[in-house]
């Protein structure tokens, strides 16, 4: 019996030891590895020599850090608004017996099958300056003076990416939330009704607070998400005109493998890292509290 | 429990199998699916029948495509023992990929490259093989030109296999310029002219596609030279001449800005690649660009007749005139597995029957002065005639100055474009780029 | 509610009239690059996107698959994609177990380790992984991406099985325990089938995430016939710079397969979606 709880004991380690060795050479390492790199001037050829801060002194003081940075600042704005308020609305007008419902959500929600590869693709055909869909809709309908050259006008051309990745998102956080709703116990619903609550202020004091939870998640994903842009911009712009639409992911593969600055590529994951780092903490604080109703 | 052990013992038995027979797995995968099996000889190292070279090339444009294609079945038809493991990359990511390429344990034996600077990096850093004993062997040190043989040589060494050549120029619609009774401008007066009838007449007078915004550094090199003479724009290259010198800034804002303020290039250029920029031309809408040769190659054959080309007007009469003329070539790296194999292809690529190929089918302009000229087209003459009457000949900016500055100017122009006002702002931050980047060096 | 019923109310009727819209307007982008694909590029630039086409037919589609390489690209896909869903999902059904069904120091720190793995932004793993993958020579070769792709994705799904593990009652295992079941054997014999729902809606995701992987294959993979077909679309889009309707065709091709499993497996791929976030 001794023996069995020795064995018993260790079975878990048993378990584990594949996936845990697996996932630490190539998740782990890297991650320690990339924090090493970010302190060497590294060229992809040479070895790497140490250098201190000077990437993050450059760093700071690189105009094309902040523009990505802001951009990453607008992508995460519009996904936590944009997103998250039109799959609520799609949700809670979804959730119902209307007909048609089955169409609508597969329609929301068929963009997520789509890599974002083919997504920038399509979306790049679309803003096509002379012949795309968008422009020549707006020529024929006599607006001529609208039809802009959407992915070459620097103003222009962070939205119209955030634009595509708005379109694939929508679905997704409506199918979250369709989900949450399933939790959501109808005879509270009922009973605010007996009450004497409008379907207003149903939806805003008795279900909006049921789905906090299901909010937080999606306000989280969204948050990473748009940290960890990359895809979209990478097909259909790679940054320009003139960084322009450049985001960090994009501005680190930029600097990594085409300016071959290995060492400040790894400065910037770093920093991106460090932003993520906050919200990843923020969510595993939300999946610890959940543990520990169990 | 002696079980229980068991169990796990051969879990572990059978991943290890499991991954012990990775490769073997990959040869059958690879076989299924892909016509050149011989890949599996980068996982398996077993003795292979055939013996493989890897080529990997940039030219993915239709046209030098099918060219680079018939040049690898020539190969292979001469050494039927030979194999080529031909992958074509698109051109951009084929610039970012090389590093990669060169410091992988199995690199690609053969690879398409630029000559100059940008060659010169990888040398210095060890990474491209010497090949002076192909040059020796094929008597390249005599059939080819004085001028090419320098810019494979590094220490008295070769390096590089200069392939090919072609020349950059404005090329324009005939049809069109007949139609306004334009003649081909010498003059940069002469050049708004036409421009601003063009404009005048609906046409959009130059047309460009900044994307990737190497085409932005074309009007760069070509109005630096023009405006202040190729010495002092070479210099200016190898981060010998300040940035923000006022000669510099003359450049933008008493002629690069005069066009684009008065809407001379085509609208939204930044949306377009070079090649979606050439439709306008082949459409009718748009009369000039500035180009390299290779723009024939993705202009319609029935519609060439109405294609022709000048030299960039003059602006200063007094300033020797310098010209863009880069050449392409391939490099053998380092670490070459197959070194014998890549030498024997080399060799064929810098042979005079490869070259006359290339010449024929894409009027790329021959380093091997064995070619024969006399079958030139009359496009192809104009051309070397072009450039005889250079005073100097400059590759081009991003070959000329080194990858990051390049990187930096060309967005800087990008900038200039479409905020001409903050120019002194841009040349500032060049300026800080370039002390930074010529420091080390 | 009927149909009828429904009607009755105009505030409702208005909202249904917007929502029909939005969802039309929604669908632009697959309708548009269906047209697209089926009509010739000259027809499009001469004749204008509103024009009726002059002919339809499958030439983009053939010149995509032919001369564009779809004919390779798409196998490729389908050779990196299934043996990294197989093997993440076992291992990570392995590492599962241990963390949803056994006590021991450790077991929070390493469940922490693994969620946080899946909120990385993993572009900042890309130079040490080309680095790793070139160190043990397998860089372009379908192994090297597999194995990333399988260590990647360890994380996300330990999470989630270990979570749906959770829920299994402990009373069916203790019994198997009782019975002289060693662990190994309650794992496979007994918690697997039960675990199999989850499974299903997690690999029904995980094959389109890992399918619709783009950055890692152009980082690890050199070779042309090696590359799946994100990155082969890339490919693709920078050799027919020009024609549109090819790369549209091509984007399409790339999608068919998962559009299939959206087809037949949508069930699970919706549950795998929501299993991850709200559990």
């Amino acid at each position: 019996m001794a023996r069995r709880t020795v064995l018993y004991r260790l079975s878990p380690y048993l378990f584990l030891i594949v996936p845990l060795i697996i996932y630490c050479i190539w998740v782990v390492g890297p991650m320690l590895y990339t924090i090493y790199l970010s302190f060497t001037n590294w060229d992809g050829v040479s070895s790497p020599a140490v250098i201190g801060w000077r990437n993050y002194q450059k760093l700071f003081r690189d105009p094309v850090f902040y523009i990505s940075l802001t951009n990453n600042l607008k992508w995460m704005l519009c996904f936590i608004t944009i997103p998250v308020v039109g799959g609520l609305a799609l949700a809670l007008a979804l959730n119902r017996n209307i007909p048609g419902a089955k169409f609508f959500k597969t329609s929301f929600y068929s963009p997520m099958v789509l890599s974002l590869v083919v997504c920038g693709l399509i979306w790049s055909w679309m803003y096509h300056p002379a012949k795309g869909l968008i422009n020549e809709s707006l020529r024929l309908i006599g607006l001529d003076a609208l039809a802009k050259g959407w992915l070459s006008d620097r103003r222009l051309v962070m939205w119209a990416i955030i634009a595509v990745g708005v379109w694939r998102q929508v679905g997704y956080v409506m199918v979250l939330y369709l989900a949450g709703l399933q939790g959501v116990d109808p005879t509270l619903v009922d009973a605010s009704r007996v009450d004497g609550c409008s379907n207003w202020q149903t939806i805003w004091h008795v279900i909006l607070p049921l789905l906090s939870p299901v909010t937080v998640v999606v306000v989280v994903i969204s948050i990473i998400d748009s940290l960890r842009a990359f895809d979209l911009v990478s097909v259909m712009t790679r940054g320009g005109p003139y960084y322009s639409s450049s985001v960090l992911a994009n501005f680190m593969y930029i600097e990594a493998f085409n300016n071959y600055k290995m060492g400040y590529g790894a400065a910037i994951s770093v920093i991106l890292f460090i932003l993520s780092a906050v919200f990843i903490f923020l969510y595993l604080w939300r999946v610890m509290q959940t543990e520990m109703e169990y | 429990m002696k079980r229980y052990l068991l169990t796990l013992l051969s879990l572990v038995a059978i991943l290890t199998v499991v991954v012990a027979c990775a490769p073997q797995t990959v040869t059958v995968t690879v076989e299924r699916t892909v016509p050149v099996r011989e890949t599996v000889q980068v996982t398996v190292e077993k003795p292979v029948a055939k013996r493989i070279v890897i080529y990997n090339s940039y030219m993915s444009d239709p046209a030098p495509r099918e060219a680079d294609a018939a040049l690898v079945k020539m190969f292979e038809e001469e050494h039927p023992d030979i194999d080529v493991i031909h992958s074509t990359i698109a051109h951009e990511d084929f610039k970012q990929a090389i590093r990669a390429y060169l410091t992988a344990s199995t690199p690609p034996d053969v690879m398409t490259w630029f000559a100059g600077n940008r060659a010169r990096f990888f040398i210095d850093k060890g990474l491209i093989m010497d090949i002076s004993d192909v040059w020796e062997k094929e008597g390249w040190n005599e059939s080819y030109p004085k001028g090419f043989r320098a810019l494979s040589t590094v220490n008295d060494k070769q390096y590089f296999l200069p392939a090919s050549w072609y020349w950059w120029a404005v090329y324009y619609r005939k049809d069109i310029f007949d139609q306004y009774g334009l003649k081909p401008p010498q003059t940069w007066d002469e050049f708004l002219q036409v421009c601003e009838t063009l404009k005048k007449n609906g046409i959009t007078p130059i047309t460009i596609g900044t994307k990737y915004p190497w085409t932005a550094a074309g009007w760069f090199d070509y109005l630096n030279m023009r405006v202040n003479g190729p010495e002092f724009h070479i210099n200016l290259m190898l981060g010998k001449e300040r940035y923000d010198d006022p000669r510099v800034k003359k450049v933008f804002t008493d002629y690069w800005g005069v066009l684009i303020q008065k809407g001379y290039f085509l609208e939204n250029a930044a949306a377009y690649s070079w090649s979606e920029a050439l439709q306008f031309m082949i459409e009718g809408k748009a009369a000039m660009y500035l180009m390299g040769d290779f723009i024939r190659d993705s202009y319609p054959d029935e519609l060439e007749g109405n294609l022709d080309f000048f030299r960039f007007p003059i602006i200063d009469p007094n300033v020797p005139i310098g010209e863009d003329a880069p050449t392409d070539g391939f490099f053998i790296a380092a670490n070459s597995q197959h070194p014998e194999e890549a030498k024997l292809f080399l060799a064929f690529l810098g042979s005079v029957k490869a070259q006359q190929y290339f010449a024929d089918t894409l009027g790329r302009l021959p380093t091997n002065m064995g070619v024969d000229t006399s079958k030139f087209t009359p496009v192809q003459l104009k051309g070397l005639e072009l450039i005889k009457g250079a005073d100097y000949v400059a590759q081009f900016y991003d070959r000329d100055t080194t990858p990051e500055m390049a990187e930096k100017g060309m967005a800087g122009f990008m900038e200039f474009w479409d905020n001409p006002g903050a120019i002194d702002d841009i040349l500032a931050r060049l300026e800080a780029a370039r002390q930074e980047i010529f420091a080390g060096q | 509610m009927s149909a009828r019923q429904f009607f009755r109310s105009p505030w409702r009727t208005a909202g249904y009239i917007l929502l029909v819209i939005v969802t039309l307007l929604w669908l632009v982008p697959f309708g548009q690059a269906l047209l697209t694909s089926f009509r010739s590029y000259d027809d499009i630039m001469i004749r204008g996107f509103f024009s009726l086409p002059k002919t339809l037919s499958l030439n983009s589609y053939r010149e995509a698959w032919e001369r564009g390489g779809m004919r390779y690209y798409l196998p490729n896909s389908f050779i990196i994609t299934i043996p990294s869903l197989i093997l993440t999902l076992f291992f990570s059904s392995l590492s599962a177990y241990a963390l949803a069904r056994f006590r021991f120091p450790g077991n929070r720190a390493i469940f922490f380790l693994y969620v946080g793995g899946t909120m990385l932004p993993f572009q900042v793993l890309m130079l040490p992984v080309f680095r790793l993958t070139n160190a043990l020579g397998l860089y372009d070769t379908y192994w090297g991406l597999i194995a990333f792709h399988t260590a990647f994705q360890l994380g996300f799904c330990t999470f989630l099985l270990r979570n749906y593990m959770r829920t299994v009652p402990g009373e069916i295992l203790e019994a198997a325990r009782m019975d002289g079941c060693n662990e190994f054997r309650i794992w496979w014999q007994i918690m697997m089938p039960l675990t199999l729902p989850a499974l299903a809606a997690l690999a029904t995701l995980e094959f389109t995430w890992i399918f619709n992987d783009y950055l890692w294959a152009i980082i690890l993979l050199r070779s042309d016939h090696l590359k799946p077909v994100t990155a082969g679309l890339a490919t693709l889009q920078g050799q027919y710079v020009t024609d549109w309707t090819v790369i549209v065709a091509g984007a399409l091709i790339a999608t068919i397969p998962t559009v299939i499993v959206f087809i037949f497996l949508q069930r699970y791929f919706i549950e795998g979606l929501t299993l991850g976030a709200t559990k």
